[in-house]
């Protein structure tokens, strides 16, 4: 490990102890554990590349829903809503304490999700920067 | 004011005793509730109108006791039925030489009965849609929506005839005061007409007290029969609560809908295209998903006897997974505005729960239905 993945990683985690428990690294771990895989080259998460996917729009998913933002709303420290009418509890870890604690829920969720917003599946770097940013929210 | 007769006073007589008049003040009161609450009144008022019929039933079992225990003019025997008498005094009106009846003349006693048998069927027909539509009342454990529909059908037809009788009521007493120039609605609040000497002879008396024993055993004896039969199981109501996974995991995106709200034949479709699912990937794992086919086949509608369970399950052709798509759906639905489902309180067409507070069960009682707050 290079002094610079030591310097980032000990920086990533002293933004989010306060917020992220060991569930969440565990969740994490793995998602680095399987971009480490496709890619070798990974360095590690970015919850600015997460906030971006966040927010972003898409047209390559089902029509009703183009970003996370239209059932998850713009603050992801808010409620969201389903098309359905159903309340969705916030994303952000300092609302809802056991979120990304679970990777078979978390796996479910991207599953569905990203196939419903982006049209695909999404990587693990995706999956892996969208939780480091809503473990800092 | 005395109801006592005396010889020396027999200009006026006491014809409508007490027991008569409450009757029909009574009643008149009964209906109108019963009216309002069955034609006007929104849905969820269920509960007055089953009150008022009940106070209704009440009333004309003592006045069929009254109709043996009561005064005179109370007695069915001094009014029977004859059309011979109505076509007599008919024509005696249209010769103008009306006579002068001081109970009900024949043509008000041929509708004295004729309320009376529309209100008994009106009861009949309500107890026996109560129990087979919407599952609840005496008669809830035995008689299929099968019955109960279309005796709900039959309940508004009979409400519209007594209607139409309350009319022909109202031009009788109009008529008859046009013609004996006596005040008869007076009558019926002071109990007092005018009398020919001829009348002034020894009235029956009424049994009050022999009324009352056979009133109060009647009316215990139906409120206890009630009671015994409604407590018994309803026939075709979901009783299971729902899955835990199928609450869990269609209960995250929206109303976890009982299986009953739809066919066997919707679920299937449902289940088998869960990666577009209303325009969203709703996927499960396959083993789970399998075992909640399962579930929601030996829960659909085809088991239940609801009125959602008879009613939804015809799909619409168009759109054949959507609950909310079928006929019956938006039948009832028809008068509440696209605001209302898109308020931040309801969400969507798909949130029974947010107006319906026992959608969960499946039941969709009437009287279970309350608009959020902010919308009423």
């Amino acid at each position: 490990m290079t002094i610079r993945t030591l310097l980032a990683v000990s920086a990533f985690l002293a933004a989010t102890p306060a917020l992220a428990g060991s569930a969440q690294h565990a969740v994490l771990a793995r998602y680095a554990a399987e971009a480490k895989t496709a890619d070798p080259g990974f360095t590690g998460f970015s919850a600015e590349r997460g906030k971006a996917l966040f927010h972003a729009k898409f047209a390559t998913g089902k029509p009703d829903t183009p970003s996370c933002t239209t059932c998850h709303t713009e603050n992801p420290k808010q409620e969201g809503r389903t098309r359905a009418g159903k309340i969705v509890p916030p994303l952000a870890l300092s609302v809802k304490a056991d979120r990304y604690s679970d990777f078979a829920e978390t796996e479910k969720w991207f599953g569905r999700n990203c196939d419903s917003v982006i049209g695909r599946t999404c990587t693990p770097v995706e999956k892996g920067d969208f939780i480091s940013y809503m473990i800092t929210q | 004011m005395s109801e006592v007769l005396t010889r020396a006073d027999c200009s006026t007589i006491l014809v409508w005793d007490r027991g008569v008049r409450i009757f029909h003040w009574g009643l008149v009161a009964g209906i109108v509730v019963c009216g309002w609450t069955g034609f006007i009144a929104p849905r969820n008022w269920l509960n007055l109108h089953l009150a008022a019929g009940a106070a209704v039933t009440a009333l004309v079992c003592f006045r069929l006791i009254w109709g043996s225990t009561g005064s005179t003019y109370a007695r069915f025997r001094s009014f029977s039925p004859s059309l011979a008498a109505v076509r007599a005094h008919l024509a005696a009106i249209a010769a103008g030489r009306p006579q002068h009846h001081i109970g009900h003349n024949p043509a008000g006693a041929l509708m004295i009965y004729g309320l009376l048998g529309l209100l008994v069927l009106l009861i009949l027909t309500g107890v026996i849609a109560l129990g087979g539509a919407l599952k609840q009342g005496p008669l809830a454990f035995a008689v299929p929506f099968a019955v109960g529909w279309p005796a709900r059908e039959v309940h508004e037809w009979l409400a519209w005839g007594l209607l139409l009788l309350i009319a022909g009521h109202l031009c009788g007493v109009v008529l008859e005061t046009l013609v004996t120039r006596e005040n008869i609605v007076r009558a019926m609040l002071t109990g007092r007409k005018r009398a020919s000497p001829a009348a002034c002879g020894n009235p029956a008396k009424a049994h009050p007290v022999l009324a009352a024993t056979a009133f109060v055993a009647g009316a215990a004896g139906i409120a206890a029969g009630t009671i015994w039969l409604s407590d018994r199981p309803a026939a075709g109501v979901p009783g299971e609560k729902l899955d835990a996974a199928y609450a869990r995991e269609c209960g995250a995106c929206h109303f976890a809908f009982p299986p009953s709200l739809a066919s066997a034949q919707t679920w299937a479709a449902v289940m088998a295209s869960l990666d577009n699912h209303f325009g969203e990937n709703a996927n499960l794992d396959p083993t789970q998903m399998a075992r909640m086919l399962a579930w929601l086949t030996a829960n659909s509608a085809e088991r239940f006897d609801t009125l959602p369970a008879n009613l939804f399950r015809q799909a619409d052709p168009a759109e054949p997974r959507r609950i909310t798509a079928t006929p019956a759906w938006q039948r009832i639905h028809r008068a509440i505005p696209d605001s209302v489902f898109g308020s931040k309180q309801v969400g969507a067409r798909g949130a029974c729960e947010a107006c319906h507070r026992d959608a969960a069960s499946g039941r969709f009682d009437p009287q279970s239905i309350s608009l959020p707050k902010e919308l009423r």
